[in-house]
């Protein structure tokens, strides 16, 4: 995720004082629920033996009921894969290099933004760089080249849609369903950009972040595009005025956030558009509720931390996922990069917007589940989806993927 | 053997590779250091605007930074006033009110006589005059604008300067490169063609497919008899004698890469304590010192891959300091240092920023940074970014 290392340094050194403090409260915060294993299936990506890590790269697509995730080597490899629920089918679609025709100077480390599906059934996802190469050889031999937007459709295969901006990543983008605009976000630079797959207008809207890119941008259902600022401050994109809109007040979080998680913003969200809501997790490890309006930013509600810390720091735990069920609950698993809200251990929360009411579903050792990633992705059935990767050896950075389907209110037929 | 080269020898050579790995995340931080934030849109503080905020020009007065800005096209440009002690930013003066129709401040602010400050403009690309401005810091802090008109009819100011004294303004006309004086005293203008690009040379420019933002000359300065340097199309160096009214072309060109010399033009200069200029040529980011005694140019060599150097002042430890590189890239801060290390790649600098609202601080990191001013006792160097919200970057250089 190209954290900094002085970041990770500090953020371990926090995290390892959390942990002590945090070990006395694990059994306060475990409660019982009806949800089982039986009610979770993980599914290992087939064909790509030195298969890494999954990052944002994963959306659902409702006009075929499948789930796409991007799956990397971390270094210059990226398997495109389909996961066909009906069918019980993971399936690798080929290697984004080969499909897009790529030479070995525009190799890409990842795909870091999620994918997006268009009503056509076509998905759409950018590419990044992912490692420091990118981000400090640049015009050197094996620098970065840039990140593309692609689109991929199983009938006409993967089509390279361009570089967003020289030598730097495409981050995150999002999809307008209904003029089929993309938006995107770069890295290091913070570029937003608004790009016309159609007519291949690509437009650069400017910096809008500091020392670290936040991760995620989300759309409404107007089709307005929502990033933030370095204050935290949600930023619209208005299609109907084609200009940004920024919100007077920042998000909200907990007295004492450092600086270094407010300028990341949000890390997550969920759509409720029955009822108006999308619900949004920051990097500060806020819960909110967010009432889109279609002129103007709209309504911001704080739903509190995302977890019951104890003693710990309540802006501690970090969690880049959030999926919400039939039953309108909101499902996020906390922990990666370093941090556990458990010692060593990632945690499915259940949270009920209703109440406010957060409950530990499972809990699972860095060796089964180090990290998942994974935003509003729910198929027809009621079925949930994290990218997930573990650590078999606890150590290092050595990781493997697979994708986590959780139904909170049936089992899963295995 | 096998087993010495996979115990031994390699956990050794990946021990050594370790420590230049992530020394990649360390970034240009001296302690004081700070961030002004200068930009933000919808907000209660002063803010300048967005796209019209992008920081062209810069100068320190004291504890007094004034500030020039570049605007999208169709918006208007800024001034603004900041203060170095208060870490704030103080005044701002939407340009449009006093000169309308202008699109950018890029000149640099050039010191007349009683702390008068002169300034030239770029208008819109449907409009190119640009207006001659005298700035000045007032009462309150408010920034008092007077325009003196349009020096060449028709034609924008791509640069300023003024002479020793203070009586007299240089400057290069936009699109057509041509040279102008103008007296302070009694606003004569007097407009010269020797430097401006002839027609043979245009056709080569065409070739290259290059526009006049390229080949014209970006800056001048005044070496201590008083003669007038600057760059013309084709990588060549001239002067002016402002006594004579006369140019001459020295016979060193500025430094290039093979077949890139149309891309030669000069973008910084500073002048040493010593006399000597040094200059910043933008082909290829070459450094060079150009000696008013011989009239020859020294190559000193690159300080970073990229081309591009924008921006050089000396600081109060005697050290050179400028921005070398920018977009499509970014640019690093370096310092030249011909007694001691030579060229130092400072690379991004990532400064700390307070201000209401964010008074736990937040880190900002430069990447587009364009301008760079020393304060007067050269105890602060000043950076002005160049992007869609722009913020000031301040550090303070050793004894």
């Amino acid at each position: 995720m190209n954290f900094r290392f002085s970041n990770r340094l500090y953020v371990a050194a926090c995290w390892i004082i959390e942990l002590l403090l945090v070990a006395g409260t694990e059994t306060t915060q475990a409660q019982k629920s009806t949800v089982t294993d039986k009610n979770i299936k993980f599914i290992e990506y087939p064909d790509f033996p030195e298969a890494h890590s999954t990052w944002g790269s994963i959306g659902y697509n409702v006009a075929s009921n499948t789930v796409h995730i991007g799956v990397t080597n971390h270094r210059d490899n990226i398997g495109l894969y389909t996961y066909e629920p009906v069918q019980n089918l993971m399936k690798l679609n080929g290697f984004i290099s080969d499909m897009a025709h790529l030479r070995q100077f525009q190799w890409q480390g990842k795909i870091h933004s999620k994918i997006v599906a268009a009503p056509d059934g076509s998905i759409y996802f950018s590419t990044d760089g992912g490692e420091s190469r990118e981000e400090y050889l640049m015009e050197h031999p094996q620098g970065y080249g840039g990140g593309f937007f692609m689109k991929w459709n199983s009938k006409t295969g993967l089509q390279n849609l361009g570089m967003g901006m020289p030598y730097e990543s495409i981050k995150d983008i999002d999809i307008d369903p209904k003029t089929g605009m993309l938006y995107g976000i770069t890295y290091p630079q913070a570029h937003f950009l608004v790009y016309d797959p159609a007519k291949n207008h690509l437009r650069d809207f400017g910096r809008l972040a500091s020392s670290h890119v936040p991760r995620i941008l989300f759309t409404d259902w107007w089709g307005n595009c929502y990033y933030v600022d370095w204050r935290q401050r949600l930023v619209k994109y208005e299609r109907d005025s084609d200009s940004l809109v920024f919100a007077r007040e920042s998000l909200p979080a907990f007295p004492g956030t450092p600086g270094s998680k407010i300028i990341t913003g949000v890390t997550a969200y969920a759509k409720d558009e029955a009822n108006g809501i999308i619900y949004l997790i920051t990097y500060g490890a806020k819960l909110i509720a967010f009432h889109p309006e279609k002129d103007g930013i709209g309504k911001v509600t704080d739903l509190g931390g995302v977890i019951e810390t104890g003693k710990a720091e309540a802006w501690g735990p970090y969690v880049p996922n959030l999926n919400i069920g039939k039953n309108g609950k909101l499902y996020y698993i906390i922990g990666g990069h370093g941090n556990y809200v458990l010692k060593d251990k990632t945690v499915l929360v259940e949270c009920d917007p209703a109440t406010g009411k957060k409950t530990i579903l499972r809990e699972y050792p860095i060796t089964a589940m180090t990290e998942a990633t994974g935003c509003d992705i729910r198929d027809k059935d009621g079925n949930l989806y994290f990218a997930a990767r573990r650590n078999p050896s606890a150590k290092g950075d050595s990781t493997t993927p697979f994708l986590i389907q959780f139904n909170p209110e049936k089992e899963i037929r295995k | 053997m096998r087993n010495f080269f996979k115990k031994i020898l390699l956990p050794l050579l990946f021990l050594t590779c370790t420590s230049p790995l992530l020394a990649q995340y360390t970034f240009f931080t001296p302690k004081e250091a700070f961030a002004i934030e200068v930009s933000l849109p919808n907000s209660a503080e002063k803010r300048l605007p967005m796209y019209r905020n992008a920081i062209t020009s810069l100068t320190v007065q004291g504890d007094r930074i004034l500030g020039g800005t570049t605007a999208k096209e169709g918006l208007s440009p800024y001034l603004f006033v900041a203060s170095i002690s208060g870490r704030k930013l103080i005044t701002t003066k939407d340009l449009q009110e006093s000169i309308p129709g202008q699109k950018s401040i890029a000149t640099g602010f050039c010191k007349g006589t009683g702390n008068k400050l002169y300034a030239g403009t770029m208008g819109q690309r449907n409009q190119l005059a640009g207006h001659l401005l005298q700035v000045s810091i007032g009462n309150g802090d408010a920034i008092e604008v007077k325009d003196l008109g349009i020096p060449v009819a028709g034609e924008g100011i791509f640069t300023l300067l003024s002479n020793r004294e203070g009586t007299e303004l240089y400057g290069i006309s936009y699109p057509s490169g041509r040279f102008f004086t103008y007296t302070i005293a009694t606003k004569k203008v007097q407009v010269f063609d020797e430097v401006a690009p002839k027609e043979k040379e245009l056709n080569n420019l065409h070739e290259y497919a290059v526009g006049p933002e390229v080949y014209l000359c970006k800056a001048l300065i005044q070496d201590n008899a008083g003669l007038v340097y600057g760059s013309t199309a084709g990588n060549r160096v001239f002067a002016f004698d402002p006594a004579k009214k006369t140019f001459h072309f020295l016979e060193t060109p500025l430094p290039a890469v093979w077949g890139r010399e149309v891309l030669g033009q000069v973008e910084a200069w500073a002048k040493a304590p010593d006399g000597k200029l040094y200059g910043g040529n933008a082909a290829d980011g070459q450094l060079f010192v150009l000696d008013p005694a011989t009239k020859k140019i020294k190559n000193l060599g690159k300080p970073m891959m990229m081309a591009r150097l924008q921006a050089l002042a000396f600081g109060r430890d005697g050290r050179l300091y400028g921005l070398a590189g920018g977009a499509p890239g970014y640019s690093h801060l370096f310092y030249y240092d011909d007694k001691g290390a030579g060229f130092v790649d400072l690379g991004n600098p990532e400064f700390e920023m307070v201000a209401p609202g964010i008074e736990q601080g937040i880190l900002w990191r430069g990447f587009q940074l364009s301008t760079l001013a020393a304060s007067n006792d050269g105890k602060y160097m000043v950076m002005g970014e160049d992007e869609a919200l722009s913020q000031l970057m301040i550090f303070p250089v050793g004894q």
